[in-house]
């Protein structure tokens, strides 16, 4: 139900004077109502504050102008546009560009109402961190990451950041402290103000509550709470946190009928996924200022784990784990227990991708000068056109690649021209060397 | 995609009981009625919205009204999905202390879930107990989940005892909400069950200075309309 703006009612942009006309009411939060609008034919989002929630907040419109000043950290943000004002009633808010309904919220991803393949729900993770890494390159600190602040499209794994307006420089004091089960240990006792390192915190949980389908500190200190009241979570979440797989105290370990997600999905990603989120929860804990997972370790991690994703015969989707095949354990598919059967693998440099019947390669993976680009396919996994057991990798990119094969002979593969995948042929494309592995 | 699903299932998440206190007196006869059965309907939807966008709590919902003597009106946790809310009519006296007696003993260890949220208490009222309050309120501050519980209170018009709402509620920083109007108790209404629900559950963004209860962090509560100007009671 909204209170604050009519249908049909105009507000204009503080920058460019643009009329904004309401159109319909989008959904309300703790801090103000936000709206639908319409300005020369285009629909923005349009978000007012609460008059008594301004009283608690004084810096809010001086926040807005530098988050809009400075502009977003990139696309994936809806960030604030320019500010508007109501006529005569002392209302103020802001233009955002609109969330398009097919993306859904984290909670949908929690209750299962939207179930991504793990590809796309990697890119989601990978969007995220991405973006998070954006936004404290550029200065800011966002200390409100939670459930209902991200968005992610489930077929693709395009992710949107909402709710920018809590945004502000780091080091600056601001209103809004955090979300419970997102705040860090130190943010929870009170003892720090939120930052950049908390930031960090809370991806961390974002990350694993995406992966895991649970929380990183419930386990059998959670099991064992009755109630679980504001002195429950600070005992949790903030005065005695302990990693749910911390290797070096099982106290909090998960228990069976209770946090099962957490129990099926641990074991089904490879080690080091689960080593960076033992540091994230570890260390990351006990080492407020220099302990922390940064996005770009996450970045790399996650790209890994993309590329590290196998097809079981069963059709599940199922991650290669080179530090169990060092271990001589066989690794077996999570959801028929058949052990795994891997497909050719292409070794770039010192990692590892898998060459899956679908598997695309990008700039990021061929040129060195180009990390971090998946916009566009540079390589893709193909089948024979006349021999369907032939698989090959055809050259999607503009230059021609060098291969040379086992017997020293060396080729050219030119664009749209594919190299058979057999082992031990090498690719030289360029920057960048690799291997093929059967 | 691969077309086969991810392991596993929901989130897990906790019951969270929540509870309605409706005073059907006598003097709540009339529109005082109607609003309260109004202002509750009108809840009911964004109370399903937010319990919907919320993976932490299964919201379960009962209901009692008291006058003379008090009595369940929903006995049964219905699920807020499930949640309707049938008309209750006023007539008699106010059995406050009745109504948080009868609480109590749904709150008994032995009849709640081992593992929950703290449950939610709201009392809606015009006027003063005519039982023995403190008797009541005893036997629900006796139950461990009593003591636990979110306790809010709206009192309606001139005649609602605030001082002892205020005593229900049991913490200082968290005042009886004073409807002047029709419109103040839809407000008040909304608020309780979905501002104070999802406190319960999973806390929004904390917002510094805010009202702690001791059992959760309490959000603002809407303002009241000026008192003066349009009090139709
Ligand atoms: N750009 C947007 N496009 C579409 N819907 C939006 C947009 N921004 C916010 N909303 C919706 O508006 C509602 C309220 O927004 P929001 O959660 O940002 O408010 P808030 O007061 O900041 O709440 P919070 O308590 O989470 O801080 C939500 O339902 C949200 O999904
Ligand atoms: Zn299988």
């Amino acid at each position: 139900m909204s209170s604050l703006l009519k249908r049909g009612q105009i507000l204009h942009g503080s920058n460019t004077q643009t009329a904004y006309e309401i159109e319909t009411f989008l959904g309300a939060g703790t801090q103000g109502e936000v709206y639908q609008a319409k300005t020369n034919g285009q629909l923005v989002a349009l978000k007012c504050y609460f008059p008594q929630y301004i009283k608690t907040d004084p810096n809010c419109q001086q926040r807005l102008e530098k988050a809009i000043s400075k502009g977003n950290p990139d696309s994936n943000f809806l960030w604030p546009i320019e500010l508007v004002f109501t006529d005569k009633t002392p209302l103020f808010g802001y233009v955002m560009p609109l969330r398009a309904d097919h993306y859904k919220s984290i909670v949908d991803l929690m209750k299962r109402r939207i179930d991504p393949g793990f590809r796309e729900l990697i890119t989601a993770c990978l969007g995220l961190v991405e973006s998070f890494l954006h936004l404290h390159a550029k200065g800011f600190c966002y200390r409100d990451i939670n459930f209902n602040n991200i968005f992610l499209n489930p077929q693709t794994g395009d992710i949107l950041i909402c709710d920018n307006d809590n945004v502000d420089v780091n080091g600056v004091s601001g209103a809004i402290n955090g979300t419970p089960r997102f705040m860090a240990p130190e943010l929870v006792r009170g003892d720090a103000a939120p930052c950049t390192e908390s930031d960090l915190f809370s991806v961390s949980v974002l990350l694993f509550y995406m992966l895991m389908l649970h929380h990183p500190l419930e386990g059998k200190k959670e099991a064992d709470i009755r109630c679980f009241d504001q002195a429950a979570m600070n005992r949790l979440y903030g005065n005695e946190p302990v990693f749910i797989f911390d290797p070096r105290d099982n106290s909090n370990y998960p228990v069976k009928g209770l946090h099962d997600n957490a129990l099926t999905y641990w074991p089904l990603y490879p080690q080091f996924i689960r080593d960076l989120f033992i540091r994230a929860f570890t260390t990351g804990i006990n080492d407020v200022q220099h302990g922390r997972v940064r996005e770009n370790e996450w970045r790399n991690a996650l790209i890994r784990l993309r590329d590290s994703m196998v097809y079981c015969a069963c059709g599940a989707e199922n991650f290669y784990d080179s530090e169990q095949l060092k271990e001589g354990q066989q690794q077996v598919c999570w959801s028929c227990k058949q052990p795994l059967i891997y497909p050719p693998r292409l070794r770039i440099e010192n990692t590892i991708v898998m060459l899956n019947h679908d598997t695309r390669l990008y700039l990021h993976h061929i040129d060195k000068t180009r990390r971090f680009e998946f916009s566009q396919a540079a390589a893709q996994v193909t089948r024979h056109p006349q021999d369907p057991n032939r698989w090959g990798l055809q050259n999607l990119s503009d230059q021609s690649w060098t291969i040379t094969l086992t017997d020293n002979t060396v080729k050219t593969v030119e664009p749209q021209r594919t190299v058979n995948l057999n082992a031990g042929i090498r690719i030289n494309f360029g920057s960048v060397q690799a291997e093929i592995r059967v | 995609m691969s077309g086969m699903k991810r392991p596993g299932g929901e989130l897990a998440s906790r019951p969270l009981h929540f509870f309605w206190l409706a005073d059907c007196s006598g003097s709540m006869y009339g529109e005082k009625i109607e609003s309260l059965n109004y202002a509750i309907r009108s809840a009911i939807k964004p109370m399903q919205d937010v319990a919907d966008d919320n993976p932490n709590a299964q919201v379960m919902i009962r209901a009692i009204t008291f006058s003379t003597g008090a009595q369940w009106h929903i006995a049964e946790p219905v699920r807020v999905e499930d949640f309707k809310w049938q008309d209750v009519d006023a007539d008699g006296v106010t059995s406050m202390g009745g109504a948080l007696k009868l609480v109590a003993e749904q709150l008994d260890v032995s009849l709640m879930p081992e593992r929950c949220l703290p449950p939610v208490l709201v009392m809606v009222t015009d006027g003063q107990p005519t039982d023995d309050f403190n008797a009541g309120l005893k036997s629900l501050m006796d139950k461990p989940w009593g003591k636990k519980a979110v306790r809010i209170a709206i009192g309606i018009g001139q005649d609602a005892d605030l001082d002892v709402l205020q005593k229900f509620i049991g913490h200082n920083e968290i005042k009886p909400l004073h409807a002047h109007n029709a419109e103040d108790l839809v407000n008040y209404i909304r608020w309780a069950s979905t501002v104070v629900l999802q406190a319960a559950s999973s806390p929004a963004s904390q917002v510094k200075d805010q009202v702690t209860s001791g059992v959760v962090p309490i959000p603002q509560a809407p303002e009241a309309s000026n008192p003066d100007v349009d009090d139709v009671w």
